[in-house]
């Protein structure tokens, strides 16, 4: 038998989705996460997970691996020391940064930490023009001076930045070969590779924060490997980037910045083939953990992705899906402020000591008590029995919260859940209507232990007509990895006026982009048949400095081909910002190739035949619901018992051993052929 | 009037915000001058049909001064019933036209619903023009705008746009800053009207109301907090545009839940140094809002507790025909003279001075073919020394906040070539915690130009609090042993030139420190 399979690792749970390539059969399978290495949950999670179905690690064809690894060392700042070198002048551009306070009025506020200190950080002579050419030579004396200081300072890493080296990587080559000499196998990050793009700060904070974590990075995937190896796994593994995409171990060392996002992406690709299976192109993602929320926007099946954005306060150049996260999740706290309105979050009980139903110690109130309170959440015991829940303490602390709002109990935790609904249809506005998009064309997938909780509240706040809840919600990043392929993205910077163009140019570009993306293609030995070239490009109005990334006509290029990129820059520009100014000239500035390996995917197969049988609730619950101006007697459906062809009317709940989904009075629920529960409203 | 509940009044607070965000986001990345598009040097807002602010996106300070006044000037000179859906109003007057200084546009549009003006949809935006001129008074300082119809009824008034392009320097930039602008509030508008058919107009407006009640509500709370009696605060402010400095002072009264501020200040300068009372209102309500509460929202109910004083026909409150180009310098002394006084008032609440400038290089020249360019920048420099931490390095503080341009654009789009760009060793004030490092920056100019220079604490130093030490303050070395460097400077092809801003002000006394904290956080101004 030949199994793929995905492992998704998180700070609570470790989930493995496994996929048996003849028959299409799919397992899910969850077990605790180990922080403090988490390759022993992983290679538990695996062996568990096989032994399921009855077999071991080497019936594996192909191992994917989405981590919070990068990530976590990152908000932890557990990074490696790091020294910096610098065009002669601009050491301190990393403490600078675009020289704005990290709040405008509270004095108190802190920039995130500088990962390299000033002592670290090291000037050496050297200088580009504009157009890449040399003004002054590498002084390599100096450079040398500074590499025999840095061999006495214990340094793990080496970050090199100089101004412009994203035209001409001359320099900074000459400082890794160098390094070798002086450093032997330190781990060194040069900003010509980490992310060769225009504006050096934030091509410099990629840079040191990939530096940062490449030992880190490199001592978790040398140690998961190794254990993998010996619990008797036969293939190479893969891991998931922010793009989507999975990469082998070897690459994701060296570009540990790429992987930040890993977690998220593939909860993001699950639910895009989800969805386009279920019928739907256009997709709102929403994604619910304990502290906060991710959410997407799939235009015509497609996640648009971006090239650079804000992880944690550390600007990132690289590519990543379009994901937008805002601190509200189950954990999140409510709280009244001193001028009398209710608030929750950004303020997390996270996981301990968590809301206060848990009764791990939690004393103030948060979403989750909210949802027990009000009985949405089952009052009684979660997890399919393995947690008890203490809904009289919730009760407390929320009548606490009742008494300065002058509000009854149940208004104030229907007010968490509004408030709560509110920060998450700001941060769906973030991704949908400031970006032309209007979010009523769009339907709401709803995953992670909180999405479909909140889902039906939200729709009716953005007025979606439509939630889509997946079989299985908890694993959908697990599921994600199975749906994915490999992926490496390759850009170049081509600064030149659209009119100015002559089509064989950009031939040739494309043709230099692509030798690089073949070297990928035959590292990953993936077979020619299965390679895809995917263009785009980043085109703006001469003059301004945002650019709009628009795809590249397929077909031979010629003069129809640049009027063609015109034609859809402008209708681009057009539906993000209302307008398009007539005969202003476009420029270029970088073109793009995604190279995409396709590998063998998970399917996931159509029931055949619909239920005969009316669905049957396992028993009612009253919840309370302002929608039915009280306390409603709601049916309570188990989701394993929920069959293709079933339907019913809302109010009610389905629970299922890894979240709970709420259907509001006037919403029609129906399970369709891939056994995605489909919320209508009426309303 | 409509009752609401606090959680609606939540949510569509939540909503109004989103929306002076989006109308930001799309400003700054559809506009082509580096000013706007890397440096946002914007704001945006939405005003209720009565004129007060309802919301204002977290952009500059300052630029609360510009949208202070623009209704009312609006309505002054335009009678309600005269307006009509899709007019956009423009204005950058200082006396007349609702601006602090003339580069600052604002463009205002009401937004109807069910035929009725329900809120205002605003930006600013401040367009680097007007430049290479004087400022012994208004009439030198650029094209004076009154609040006038730039669209009627939806339709583009060319000729009004036509006199102001042949005003300009840099036309082409202008025109296309217009259009973001116009842009971002047609966004405002929208979505304002889509609030309505959601909740209701009345229901939204009764929640901007509730919403100002509620920032008045925390700005007593926070006022209250602070004992009763007069707070006093003492300040130098000087200029490299004349030669002597100047005392400014403060007196605060508290009195229960209100705050009375009154401002003592020398009589108005002919340099563009002065302030309208506008701005001097923005500066106090941003100083008093970060001494009290962070977290109040920047909308009009925050400053129903608080009145401001100051001598008409001074630096503070100047008057017709007085030139108000640099404002932000005497604004930032304002901020440092609040802050001064709060600083008794809420002990150990409170940062040590910050840089105390907005240092301003303006360049303007004249590219090969004839086109003139100019381009402008205000450097960072040290933030105050906070009771429980070092001042951050190299940011820009109180009534500005404002991008660098990356050097990589910077070189590209101007004759100039930046060769240093870090922090100044020393600079920042001594103390348990230090203040944050000012910043430096060196030029190589490629082609003769002219450049004018605004800074301050030339003569004075950013303080120190509670034994904390004064700052470095401010250096300017041109490289050919100039010392005065008031007006227009010119420039020759490969001269060097070279600015340093100030550090900030210490906290506590130095001989509490760690003798081993050398290097107690990663940011400290080391000897390497």
């Amino acid at each position: 038998m030949a199994w793929r399979v995905g492992v998704d690792s998180g700070g609570t749970f470790t989930d493995i989705c496994l996929f048996e390539e003849e028959t299409g059969r799919i397992e899910i399978w969850k077990t605790q996460s180990t922080p403090d290495d988490p390759s022993r949950g992983i290679a538990e999670v695996v062996k568990q997970g096989l032994e399921r179905v009855g077999e071991d690690l080497s019936t594996i064809t192909f191992f994917g691996h989405g981590t919070t690894v990068a990530t976590n060392a990152l908000i932890e700042l557990r990074g490696v020391k790091t020294a910096l070198i610098t065009t002669d002048g601009f050491r301190d551009l990393l403490e600078i940064g675009r020289q704005k306070r990290p709040s405008l009025y509270d004095m108190f506020a802190e920039k995130p930490e500088i990962l390299v200190p000033r002592n670290l950080r090291f000037n050496i002579s050297e200088r580009l023009r504009p157009d890449g050419s040399v003004e002054q030579n590498l002084d390599q004396e100096q450079l040398r001076t500074v590499l025999r200081e840095l061999a006495s300072q214990d340094i793990k890493a080496l970050a090199v930045c100089f101004l412009y080296s994203f035209m001409n990587d001359t320099h900074e080559q000459a400082v890794l070969a160098d390094t070798r000499e002086e450093l032997g196998d330190i781990f060194v990050s040069l900003s010509s590779e980490v992310a060769p793009e225009f504006r050096e700060y934030e091509r410099l904070s990629t840079t040191v924060v990939n530096a940062f974590l490449g030992p880190v990075m490199e001592r978790y995937i040398q140690r998961l490997e190794a254990r993998l190896v010996e619990a008797g796994l036969q293939t190479s593994p893969h891991l998931t980037q922010s793009n989507g995409g999975v990469i082998g171990f070897e690459a994701a060392a060296q570009f540990p910045v790429r992987t930040l996002l890993s977690g998220p992406s593939t909860g993001v690709v699950a639910a895009q083939v989800i969805a386009g299976l279920a019928g739907f192109d256009n997709v709102i993602t929403f994604d619910v953990g304990g502290t906060s929320s991710d959410v997407a926007l799939l235009e015509n099946r497609a996640c648009k992705k971006t090239g650079e954005a804000e992880v944690h306060g550390y600007p990132i150049k690289a590519p990543m899906l379009d994901i937008h996260t805002v601190g509200a999740g189950g954990g999140s706290i409510a709280h009244v402020d001193n001028g009398g309105l209710l608030k929750v979050g950004p303020e997390s009980a996270g996981a301990n000591p968590g809301p206060v139903c848990y009764d791990l110690g939690g004393e103030r109130p948060t979403l989750t008590d909210a949802n027990v309170v009000l009985q949405i959440l089952n009052p009684v015991e979660m997890l399919g029995g393995r947690m008890k829940v203490n809904k009289a303490k919730a009760e407390k602390a929320i009548r606490k919260l009742a008494k300065s709002l002058k509000l009854e109990l149940l208004e104030t935790a229907q007010g968490i859940i509004s408030v709560a609904t509110a920060n998450m249809a700001k941060a769906i506005r973030v991704i949908s209507v400031q970006r032309g998009h209007d979010p009523r064309d769009y339907a709401l997938m709803a995953f992670g232990g909180g999405g479909p909780l909140h889902a039906a509240r939200l729709a009716r706040e953005l007025d979606i007509k439509t939630v889509i809840v997946p079989l299985t919600p908890g694993a959908l990043c697990a599921v994600g990895l199975l749906m994915t392929d490999l992926k490496a993205d390759f850009a170049q910077s081509f600064l030149t006026n659209l009119s100015a163009i002559e089509p064989g140019q950009l031939v040739e570009r494309f043709e230099q982009i692509e030798a690089q993306a073949l070297d990928w293609f035959n590292r990953e030995q993936i077979e020619p048949e299965s390679r895809l070239y995917l263009r785009t490009v980043d085109l703006r109005y001469v003059g301004q400095n945002y650019e709009l990334q628009v795809s590249f006509p397929e077909g031979e290029i010629t003069k129809d081909t640049l009027a063609k990129l015109r034609e859809d820059f402008e209708a681009a520009h057009a539906q993000r910002y209302g307008f398009s100014p007539e005969g202003e000239a476009v420029e270029l500035v970088t073109l793009r190739t995604e190279a995409v390996g396709v590998v063998k995917k998970a399917s996931i197969q159509a029931k055949m035949d619909k239920a005969s049988s009316l669905p049957q609730p396992v028993g009612t619950r009253e919840v309370w619901m302002p929608e039915a101006e009280g306390l409603v007697t709601s049916p309570v459906y188990q989701r394993d018992d929920l069959q293709f062809g079933h339907e019913f009317q809302g109010p009610a709940v389905v629970e299922q051993m890894d979240t709970t989904t709420l259907i509001l009075p006037g919403m029609r629920a129906r399970v369709d052929a891939y056994l995605n529960l489909i919320l209508e409203d009426r309303a | 009037m409509t009752n609401l509940d606090p959680i609606t009044i939540e949510v569509i607070g939540s909503a109004m915000t989103s929306i002076v965000e989006e109308m930001g986001e799309a400003l700054v990345r559809s506009s082509y001058s580096t000013n706007i598009k890397e440096r946002r040097d914007c704001s945006t807002a939405l005003f209720d049909h009565r004129g007060n602010m309802l919301c204002q996106a977290e952009h500059i300070p300052m630029h609360l001064g510009s949208f202070i006044g623009i209704i009312a000037h609006i309505l002054d000179r335009h009678a309600v019933n005269d307006i009509r859906p899709g007019d956009v109003f423009i204005g950058n007057d200082a006396y007349v036209g609702g601006a602090t200084h003339l580069p600052d546009i604002v463009l205002a549009e009401p937004i109807y619903f069910d035929d009725q003006i329900v809120a205002w949809s605003i930006n600013t935006a401040h367009h680097s023009d007007f430049a290479d001129r004087g400022h012994s008074h208004i009439y030198q300082e650029g094209i004076r705008i009154p609040p006038v119809r730039l669209y009627r009824a939806g339709e583009l008034q060319t000729d009004v746009q036509d006199i102001f392009l042949l005003n300009c320097q840099v036309p082409r930039e202008r025109l296309s800053d217009l259009r973001a602008q116009m842009s971002a509030n047609r966004l405002g508008v929208q979505r304002v009207q889509g609030l309505c058919e959601k909740y209701g107009s009345e229901r939204v407006l009764a929640a901007g109301d509730a919403l100002q009640d509620y920032a008045e509500r925390k700005m007593r709370a926070g006022i209250a907090a602070i004992p009763d009696g007069v707070y006093r605060f003492s300040d130098t402010f000087d200029s490299n545009q004349f030669t002597q400095a100047m005392e400014l002072s403060v007196a605060i009264t508290i009195s229960g839940d209100s705050m009375a501020l009154d401002f003592t200040a020398p009589p108005q300068v002919r340099a563009g140094l002065n302030m309208v009372y506008t701005a001097l209102l923005a500066s106090c309500y941003y100083a008093v809002k970060s001494a009290i509460d962070p977290t109040i929202l920047p909308n009009a109910g925050l400053a129903r507790p608080l009145s401001v004083t100051a001598p008409v026909g001074s630096i503070l409150n100047c008057q017709h025909p007085a030139a108000v180009d640099g404002r932000i310098a005497p604004s930032q002394r304002v901020a440092d003279l609040i802050l001064g006084a709060m600083a008794e008032a809420r002990p150990g609440q409170i940062a040590a001075a910050g840089n105390g400038c907005c240092t301003g290089a303006t360049f303007s020249g004249t590219h090969e073919n004839g086109d003139i360019w100019v381009y402008l920048e205000t450097i960072g420099g040290g933030g105050g020394a906070r009771p429980t931490a070092d001042g951050l390095s190299g940011i820009q503080v109180h009534m500005t906040n404002t991008s660098n341009l990356p050097v990589e654009g910077l070189e590209r789009e101007y004759p100039l070539t930046l060769l240093r760009y870090e922090l100044v060793d020393g600079s920042g004030g001594d103390g348990e915690f230090r203040g944050g490092m000012g910043l430096r920056r060196v030029y190589r100019v490629e082609r003769a130009c002219q450049l004018s220079i605004d800074t301050s604490r030339l003569l004075s130093a950013p303080w120190g609090l509670e034994g904390g030490g004064s700052a470095m303050g401010s250096k300017l070395d041109f490289g050919d042993g100039r010392t005065d460097f008031r007006g227009i400077i010119d420039l020759v092809e490969g001269q060097i030139i070279e600015i340093s801003t100030p550090g900030g002000g210490g906290y506590g006394t130095p001989s509490d420190c760690d003798p081993n904290g050398v290097v107690r956080t990663f940011n400290r101004d080391t000897s390497a």
